[in-house]
């Protein structure tokens, strides 16, 4: 009988774990229901995908869309933005596709062109007639998107905002992402990121758990002296950790260049920059402004790359006297 | 459900196989001593430390019990750590190969600014190698199934991100590992250097850690 004492331990903890009745893949119990089960969220169904959206002010305005960070990001930490709805602008917000609150697809579905196709879908969803003004503003990613789609369409948008883009091409993107993540190994900051792994795991399009996962390592981004000038946590729904690691890998595998055409862009564009970011700084705005034939580069003081949600008020009259003179 | 039963059916063979036999241990290289106990360093889902001790059982089938203490450097001490029981049996000799097998539960904590995870898990592991009276190399190939799961979420977490998120125990197999690579040993008189190294993924398979490899640097001593 003594021989069998070994294994009751494991037997007992056996029988508890079937006790606990939660799934970290259940959607709601660690991240929060997207539109596709939540029916009081606000969604547009465009380009074959269900967004997570809001609009702000006169449909029939001059229309300003809000492109958030990531990708995978959420506009959430993004919405001070909306007090341009005051000034006579339509301000639009949505959450990318596979992003935020948006419906989640599978890994490989996902491309450049498609981002790009959705923007245009959103545009011409809201879109109250064929005169109507179209402004972009882009953060971080949703600024590298900005600038897709003026590469794509060089036409259709009436002037852009861009607010610390990670890189116009491969390359900058490389040199972004080599200044600002940096850490060290023995430190506090690489166990918060790392020794979750061997806590949670999911497949590559278990949505829930790697949206999850992604949210727990945000204290990275404003850890105690962190390259990119963050002063603290800013507020956000969810994760599109899909959506990141798609396009990641497309940008790693196959490259992108979103720049040849900008030079056919010749109305005034706006580059704003932290003064914090030190991965950023007046010496990568001007490299990216460089792509465009007119473009104004101005510094955010006393902050860094999240400067919309920490330092509104002084990126509010930059904007508006941006869009203002155009 | 279906890990754990095997989990369980393993640890049985383990507890009810108490034969009499001489026992020569896969790191180890000194059979007579009882005691063990080894330090190692090394990449284990962060920079850990681990502090390690093995007493050998008086069996027929070689089997020695283990159990591992280790924690990842940083600047919070106690908030991240791992404690690993179990044993580890040689099941196969023929000439100069050997193949041993270990099981061990794993109770582990992680804490950072958002949430607090507590862990009951268990790995099984194999390894076959070609063992000489000094030395010895081989192959590894193991599992770790993180079996149940408390979560314990801090107010920055509900503040900015989440307030309606569910603390508590997750249900049966919230992630797991798996890992293969080699393994070498090398010994001089009571002592013995021990290196392993490899990849990870996960049970996936199509998804990985995000930093997919471990390494580890010990040292042991026969008491």
């Amino acid at each position: 009988m003594k021989k069998y004492l070994y294994a009751l331990p494991l037997l007992a903890l056996s029988l508890w774990a079937c006790e606990a009745d939660r799934s970290t893949t259940e959607e709601g119990n660690l991240v929060p229901l997207t539109v596709e089960d939540d029916p009081n969220l606000p969604v547009i169904a465009v380009n074959g995908t269900l967004l997570h959206a809001e609009t702000f002010g006169n449909p029939a305005n001059p229309m300003l869309v809000f492109l958030h960070g990531g990708p995978g990001g959420d506009y959430v930490n993004g919405m001070q933005v909306k007090a341009l709805a005051d000034d006579g602008y339509y301000v639009i917000f949505y959450d990318q596709r596979g992003s935020g609150l948006s419906k989640r697809h599978d890994k490989d579905t996902y491309s450049i062109q498609l981002m790009i196709d959705d923007l245009t879908a959103v545009i011409e969803h809201y879109r109250t007639s064929a005169d109507q003004g179209v402004f972009l503003f882009g953060h971080s990613w949703g600024a590298m998107l900005t600038a897709a789609y003026i590469n794509a369409y060089p036409n259709r948008i009436d002037g852009a905002i861009f607010a610390e883009a990670g890189g116009f091409n491969k390359e900058l993107l490389d040199e972004y992402g080599a200044a600002s993540r940096n850490f060290k190994l023995l430190t506090e900051v690489a166990n918060d990121i790392f020794y979750m792994d061997q806590f949670l795991t999911g497949g590559e399009n278990d949505h829930a758990v790697l949206d999850y996962k992604l949210s727990l390592i945000t204290p990275f981004a404003y850890h105690e002296d962190n390259d990119e000038g963050v002063e603290g946590p800013s507020p956000f729904n969810r994760f599109g950790a899909v959506t990141l690691n798609s396009l990641s890998d497309i940008a790693e595998n196959e490259g992108f260049d979103f720049t040849p055409n900008l030079n056919q862009y010749a109305t005034k564009v706006l580059f704003l920059y932290g003064e914090r970011n030190r991965s950023y700084g007046l010496d990568f705005a001007q490299r990216e402004a460089a792509f465009f034939p007119n473009a104004d580069i101005v510094q955010i003081d006393g902050t860094g790359h999240e400067m919309i949600y920490f330092q509104w008020e002084q990126v509010y009259p930059v904007v508006l006297d941006y869009l203002n003179s155009l | 459900m279906k890990t754990i039963k095997i989990f369980g059916l393993l640890l049985a063979y383990f507890a009810i196989n108490q034969l009499q036999a001489q026992f020569v241990h896969a790191n180890t290289f000194s059979p007579e001593s009882k005691h063990t106990v080894q330090l190692n360093l090394g990449w284990d889902y962060g920079l850990v430390y681990e502090l390690g001790y093995s007493y050998r059982l008086n069996t027929k089938v070689p089997v020695r019990l283990q159990a591992f203490y280790s924690f990842p450097s940083g600047n919070t001490a106690f908030d991240d750590f791992k404690t690993k029981v179990g044993a580890q049996a040689r099941v196969l000799r023929s000439g100069n190969l050997q193949a041993h097998l270990g099981l061990y539960g794993i109770y582990r904590q992680f804490e950072n600014p958002l949430v607090g995870l507590r862990n009951f898990g268990g790995e099984a592991r194999a390894m076959i190698g070609y063992f000489r009276p000094r030395w010895f190399v081989g192959g590894e190939v193991g599992f770790d199934k993180a079996i149940a799961t408390q979560f314990k979420h801090e107010d920055a977490f509900r503040d900015n991100i989440y307030g309606d998120v569910k603390d508590g125990w997750y249900q049966a197999g919230t992630g797991g590992n798996l890992y293969y690579g080699i393994q070498a040993g090398y010994s001089f008189k009571k002592n013995s250097v021990l290196l392993s190294m490899g990849e990870v993924r996960t049970e996936a398979i199509n998804t990985t850690p995000q930093l997919p490899a471990y390494f580890k640097l010990g040292y042991q001593r026969s008491l």
